[in-house]
């Protein structure tokens, strides 16, 4: 079989503060596929953006990438995106892998129009001219379906809206028809209608042009919707990974089981309170012993639980669990 | 808390006709040459002890709504009516002795906590300003406030800075609550925060409706979370309601082609059921210059002539309101049967917006074909 496009493996993400070394990402194993999209999904300060950032050697200091590997394999040829030298990385970024965050105005320069921003991605990775440049940035707007693309290849970022500055974010990072998007919360700033826009698109330009995306949301409802394959972070750790169709249907891990039914509805309207999970997510610095999760847990025992850090186990063929009990949960 | 009669109390709050609008200046003589129709036209009622929830996406007017009814911005049309007053005409001391029985809690945890004051004079702040008992009393009062929101006294004093989002947004709603006020307008007060947060805060909030016989407006761009919540749902789009129902008559035979397209949107964990999602094309217009007609028009993928002249007026169907020509045709060929005109509706929406994905496909195409 040949590699998968994207392969993380046991990577480990520290910061070096006044409180200690923290490992913000400690031993995440992913893979995605080639036009496959997986989401990673987690609340708040789990570890997602630190993985995505490490995946593209990004990470600010006082982070670095302590150990593990993030194999990234284009036409038959592998690269190791954590020793490769930064010169060919640069080429990577924004070349066979494109980016997209949550909050378009930060990324986006706004001194500069939108056609020569796009421009601008197009001849960094290739030999184009100017107009050849520009005529590419048009089609790019076409193809990411924004209205009126003539007369926005002349716009200054502040004039369109969060929902067209997402699409021009997605257009550049097109531009170089990339193998892979890795996109962070790219709809949590915006409204649902114009979520459900980005959503489609993304979803449509993966399907016509092959892209693979790594989705990062805190969101199960965008992962359940949009995504082949997820991956439950917690405490800097998968704690779960499936495909989107099992894992909706069958979750297993107590915490995944938990951000479910703490979502609320209609339906539960007339079942007295939600479900909740009790605490908070951890910081690095506060990672509890043995199971991450086991102070907030539901189903945790003494002294496995509080002790023995469980590992991600394939509980059914292509299901991961990091829980002691999975096994016990699933009958 | 007395027993309430619906047919006979009025409602605890009247809402009818409000309307914010903000002037618009321009140049060194700070002439208005415009202004943004925040509110345009508001009407609601919400009978003692019930929650409404407010819903729409942002820029929409819900904020502006939630603020007019407490002069925190002055309406520029319209009436409130709360416990039979008058808010609009209230005298400066009159409005502050109705201010202590209607209070507000804002969505950013991070933003309404002054930082540099201790719990303790955050929460004791309204109580000196309303004059509210003496120094012990207020104490009393405070910790009490403090137990409801499930907070130990201890953090009295402590600041801000040292709680996390859900226990800051407790202490939000426990200075609201130690004013033991009868109305509470929440402002987003969840959107901030972790669903697993989320959750703990929304039972909090269940909680004290239920144990004070507290009345909310609850405003949310989260339409789950409004569901769930809300007794009555009101949907509002540049600056209007466009549906209003019983929320589970609204959630389960929606009427108006937004609110279809509004439910549709909200990603759903059902993964086997991946529906055909109605996606509405644009963004919402400017309030400066609403469209003509139903405001809805220019992204209603049902719109016909009609809609972009004339503003379609209301229909009550037993409480179910909704202002939308197409959805009041449909109700009258279905011979008044809601439930049917909802199936009638979501099906034609779908039909007409499924089509729509196709125009740039030739410039795809030719993408693909240039990556070989
Ligand atoms: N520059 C930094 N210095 C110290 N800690 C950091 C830094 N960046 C992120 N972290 C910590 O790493 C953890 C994971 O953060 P992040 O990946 O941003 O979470 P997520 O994207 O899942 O919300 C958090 O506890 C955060 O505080
Ligand atoms: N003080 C103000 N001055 C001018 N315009 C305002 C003011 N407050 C709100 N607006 C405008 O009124 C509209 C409605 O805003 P808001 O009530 O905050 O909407 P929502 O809470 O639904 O997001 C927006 O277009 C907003 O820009
Ligand atoms: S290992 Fe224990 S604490 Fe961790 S999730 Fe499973 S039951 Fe809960
Ligand atoms: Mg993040
Ligand atoms: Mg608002």
């Amino acid at each position: 079989m040949a590699a998968p496009l994207l392969e993380i493996k046991d990577l480990v993400t520290v910061f070096h503060t006044s409180d200690g070394r923290l490992p913000a990402v400690d031993g995440v194993s992913l893979s995605i596929e080639r036009g496959q999209t997986l989401g990673l999904v987690g609340e708040s300060g789990c570890g997602k953006s630190v993985t995505a950032m490490s995946t593209l050697r990004l990470v600010s200091s006082p982070g670095r990438i302590e150990s593990g590997s993030i194999m990234f394999t284009t036409e038959g040829e592998s690269i190791d995106l954590v020793t490769t030298p930064e010169k060919q990385l640069r080429q990577v970024r924004g070349g066979r892998i494109g980016m997209i965050f949550q909050e378009p105005m930060t990324s986006l320069n706004p001194v500069f129009t939108i056609g020569n921003q796009i421009a601008e991605a197009v001849q960094l990775h290739r030999k184009v001219s100017r107009s050849e440049a520009r005529s590419r940035a048009l089609e790019m707007l076409h193809l990411v379906r924004l209205a009126d693309p003539e007369q926005r290849l002349d716009a200054y970022p502040h004039q369109l809206s969060g929902g067209m500055r997402q699409r021009v974010m997605i257009a550049i990072a097109l531009a170089c028809e990339p193998d892979l998007i890795i996109a962070d919360e790219p709809t949590t700033a915006l409204d649902v209608t114009i979520q459900a826009q980005i959503l489609e698109l993304l979803d449509d330009l993966r399907s016509r042009l092959g892209t693979a995306i790594l989705l990062i949301t805190h969101d199960l409802g965008v992962v359940a919707e949009t995504c082949d394959d997820v991956a439950v972070m917690y405490a800097g750790r998968i704690v779960e990974q499936a495909s989107a169709v099992e894992l909706f249907s069958r979750p297993l891990h107590p915490y995944t089981i938990g951000l479910l039914q703490a979502r609320p509805n209609v339906d539960a309207r007339d079942s007295g309170p939600l479900e909740t999970i009790p605490g908070m997510v951890p910081p690095p610095q506060d990672f509890p012993s043995g199971c991450r999760f086991h102070p907030r847990c539901s189903h945790a025992r003494e002294p496995q639980c509080n002790v023995e850090p469980p590992s991600l186990r394939e509980v059914s063929p292509g299901h991961f669990v990091r829980c002691h009990f999975a096994e016990e949960i699933n009958s | 808390m007395s027993e309430q009669n619906p047919q006979t109390d009025p409602p605890l709050l009247q809402v009818k006709g409000l309307e914010t609008h903000f002037p618009i200046r321009k140049g060194l003589l700070r002439r208005q040459v415009g202004s943004v129709k925040a509110v345009d036209g508001v009407t609601f009622d919400i009978p003692r002890g019930k929650t409404l929830g407010l819903v729409g996406e942002s820029g929409c007017g819900k904020t502006t709504v939630g603020r007019s009814l407490l002069r925190l911005v002055e309406p520029t049309g319209g009436e409130v009516l709360f416990d039979n007053h008058a808010v609009r005409k209230e005298n400066a001391r009159s409005l502050r002795s109705l201010r202590r029985r209607m209070q507000i809690v804002f969505q950013d945890p991070y933003g309404s906590l002054n930082p540099r004051m201790k719990i303790r004079s955050i929460l004791e702040e309204g109580l000196i300003l309303h004059r509210l008992g003496e120094r012990s009393a207020r104490l009393e009062q405070m910790e009490q406030a403090l137990e409801r929101t499930g907070l130990s006294p201890a953090v009295l004093e402590r600041y801000p800075h040292e709680f996390s989002g859900g226990q800051r947004q407790r202490i939000a709603i426990a200075r609201a609550l130690v004013l033991k006020p009868e109305f509470l307008v929440l402002d987003e007060p969840v959107s901030a925060l972790d669903v697993s947060i989320q959750a703990q805060v929304i039972n909090l909030l269940k909680e004290l409706k239920q144990e004070l016989g507290l009345t909310y407006l609850f405003i949310s761009h989260d339409l789950s979370v409004v569901e769930y919540l809300a007794d009555n749902v009101a949907v509002m789009y540049l600056g209007q309601i466009v549906e209003s129902a019983e929320a589970g008559q609204l959630c389960q035979q929606p009427l108006h082609p937004y609110t279809l397209a509004l439910f549709s949107a909200v990603p759903s964990v059902e993964v086997k059921n991946r529906r055909q999602r109605i996606v509405l094309a644009g963004d919402v217009p400017s309030p400066s210059r609403p469209p003509a007609g139903c405001r809805f028009h220019p992204r209603c993928p049902l719109a016909e002539t009609v809609c972009r002249e004339v503003e379609p007026p209301q229909v009550d169907l037993a409480g179910h309101r909704f202002h939308c020509h197409v959805a009041s045709r449909e109700l009258e060929r279905c011979g008044g049967d809601a439930a049917k005109t909802s199936v009638v509706m979501q099906a034609a929406i779908t039909a007409a917006t499924s089509d729509s994905t196709e125009p740039h496909s030739a410039v795809s195409q030719r993408m693909s074909l240039d990556h070989q």
